[in-house]
């Protein structure tokens, strides 16, 4: 079975949850949707990663530049990916559109993995 | 690995005020805002891990280890611009993650939320920060206040607290003899913003009584604060709030002690009422708390409420009236005098009143004139008066309540 890479893109500027209620209930409904996923067989593994842009290397002339990454100038950052399983692309949407990331206002790219 | 169910939904509000209190022990009480920030940082680790890793077997120790590190972290970013504070990293590094919620530190914490040098609404606007975990939002509902202005007062409200400097401890001797009293008049205050909040905010107000209650319990938990007030207190609000659910109807009308349904009075918290009580009246001071408990003990006691013992709680509205000669203080006591005496008696107290303080402005006033007149079939009259109660401030199921009264008038 394919898998598939879901990017969780996030707006820097989203308001963050401001006490600790909210965290609670934001912190169930993404533990929900996980425990969901898994249940259903289609989780394989994911994590958040942290509010930065990030670095890009480039090898320019036969030195290795670092650079800040991509969202340096944007208001969007990768906010974190999940990587599940899914027949075809169809079904993988059909997981994503779920995720409650799209109810706090973030994005997702859907990639598939290249397999053998 | 535990799922989501696993977890309730105020575990971050709890956690939140015992990690304060016991980062507040670990680098002092002007560090507030350092610690809250700190404490919000470890719930967004929380919501970035657990999802993925499932909530951690000890997630109270866990929470207070990320609240530790973050600090940390905070601390260390700080020593860019000012003197590293070695003393507090190496506290912070050496503090038991397992010992947050200790009685001490969180009375402690209470003790510098509500400093004297704070105005009464920041006391309890920053307790509810700080010890209860209360988002500014919540806050601000529970105040009818924007969420700007709550920012604002908690700001200034932390900035006093750092300035004074002060230990982190429950004041001992003469200074606990001046502090308590304080305390224990902010704790009233969210029992009293709790019972009669706002328009359309039963839920927030039930929330605020429920703290109070709390707070008023963990008084009375620890030997330094558990005077006869402190108990006094804890029994007055348990029983009030043992009526919680019996004082809205079907439609979130309010219901008048007459009209609830006892059944649905929380018995076991009344139970607890009367064990404050009878700790509270083993003390050798007789405050005026005690007498609002011991009245509010009559009610809970009775059965139905024609069965109220009316004397007795007539005799302790005489006894409070007597302390405290607020207008509202004297309404009740002639309403008590009312059921009592009979309603011409209550009547002319109340009218022998209409001068006093704001009463005219205050809803209740009128509403018990016109619920007098009409038991003594003055219905003319009795609508005046309901007339006028409608036309004062009021929340939606108090409106509701005498819309129907006004009704009732013309039967």
């Amino acid at each position: 079975m394919p898998s598939f890479l879901l990017l969780l893109h996030q707006n820097i500027d989203r308001p963050k949850p401001s006490s600790p209620d909210e965290y609670m209930a934001i912190t169930k409904t993404y533990m929900a949707w996980t425990d969901r996923i898994r249940r259903e067989g289609h989780h394989q593994g994911g994590q958040k990663l942290t509010d930065d842009a990030g670095k890009v290397l480039r090898n320019s002339g036969g030195r290795v530049s670092i650079t800040d990454g991509p969202y340096a100038e944007s208001k969007e950052v990768l906010g974190g990916y999940y990587l599940i399983t899914a027949r075809d692309y169809e079904e993988a949407c059909k997981v994503a559109a779920t995720s409650p990331h799209l109810g706090y206002g973030g994005r997702i790219e859907v990639r598939q993995i290249h397999e053998l | 690995m535990a799922e989501s169910d696993a977890l309730v939904d105020d575990l971050f509000r709890r956690e939140a005020g015992k990690i304060s209190a016991w980062l507040a022990r670990l680098l002092g009480p002007s560090r507030l805002d350092l610690i809250e920030d700190a404490v919000q940082d470890a719930f967004g680790v929380a919501l970035a891990r657990w999802p993925e890793d499932g909530v951690p077997e000890r997630p109270a120790a866990w929470l207070a280890v990320a609240a530790r590190n973050r600090a940390l972290d905070r601390l260390k970013r700080e020593a860019r611009s000012a003197p590293f504070d070695e003393a507090a990293v190496w506290r912070l590094g050496f503090a038991d993650p397992e010992a947050t919620g200790r009685l001490y530190d969180t009375l402690a914490l209470m003790f510098v939320a509500c400093h004297p040098a704070l105005a009464p609404d920041e006391q309890t606007m920053l307790t509810l920060k700080t010890v209860c975990g209360f988002g500014v939002k919540e806050i601000a509902r529970a105040y009818l206040a924007t969420p700007e202005a709550v920012t604002q007062r908690l700001v200034r409200a932390k900035r006093k607290i750092g300035e004074l400097g002060l230990r982190f401890e429950i004041p001992e001797g003469a200074a606990l003899g001046e502090r308590l009293p304080g305390l224990i008049a902010a704790i009233y205050l969210l029992f009293n913003g709790g019972y009669t909040a706002g328009e359309g905010e039963a839920l927030i107000a039930a929330e605020l009584c429920a703290e109070a209650l709390r707070l008023a319990t963990l008084l009375t938990e620890h030997r330094a604060t558990a005077t006869g007030e402190a108990q006094a207190l804890a029994a007055l609000i348990a029983f009030h709030h043992a009526r919680a659910g019996a004082r809205t109807g079907a439609a979130g009308e309010m219901l008048l002690l007459s009209e609830q349904d006892r059944s649905k009075w929380d018995r076991a918290l009344i139970a607890r009422g009367f064990a404050h009580l009878a700790a509270a009246m083993s003390a050798e001071t007789l405050s005026p708390l005690h007498l609002e408990a011991a009245i509010a003990a009559a009610h809970a006691a009775a059965p139905a409420f024609d069965a109220t013992d009316w004397p007795t709680v007539a005799h302790y509205y005489r006894l409070l009236e007597e302390m405290k000669p607020t207008p509202v203080v004297r309404l009740n006591a002639a309403i008590a005098a009312a059921y009592a005496d009979g309603p011409a008696v209550g009547l002319a107290r109340l009218d022998a009143l209409a001068d006093a303080g704001k009463l005219a402005r205050y809803a209740l006033y009128h509403a018990a004139r016109g619920a007098l007149l009409l038991r003594l079939d003055r219905r003319m009259e009795a609508a005046e008066a309901i007339d006028r109660a409608l036309a004062c401030p009021l929340n939606a199921p108090e409106r509701a309540h005498l819309e129907r009264r006004r009704r009732d008038c013309r039967e």
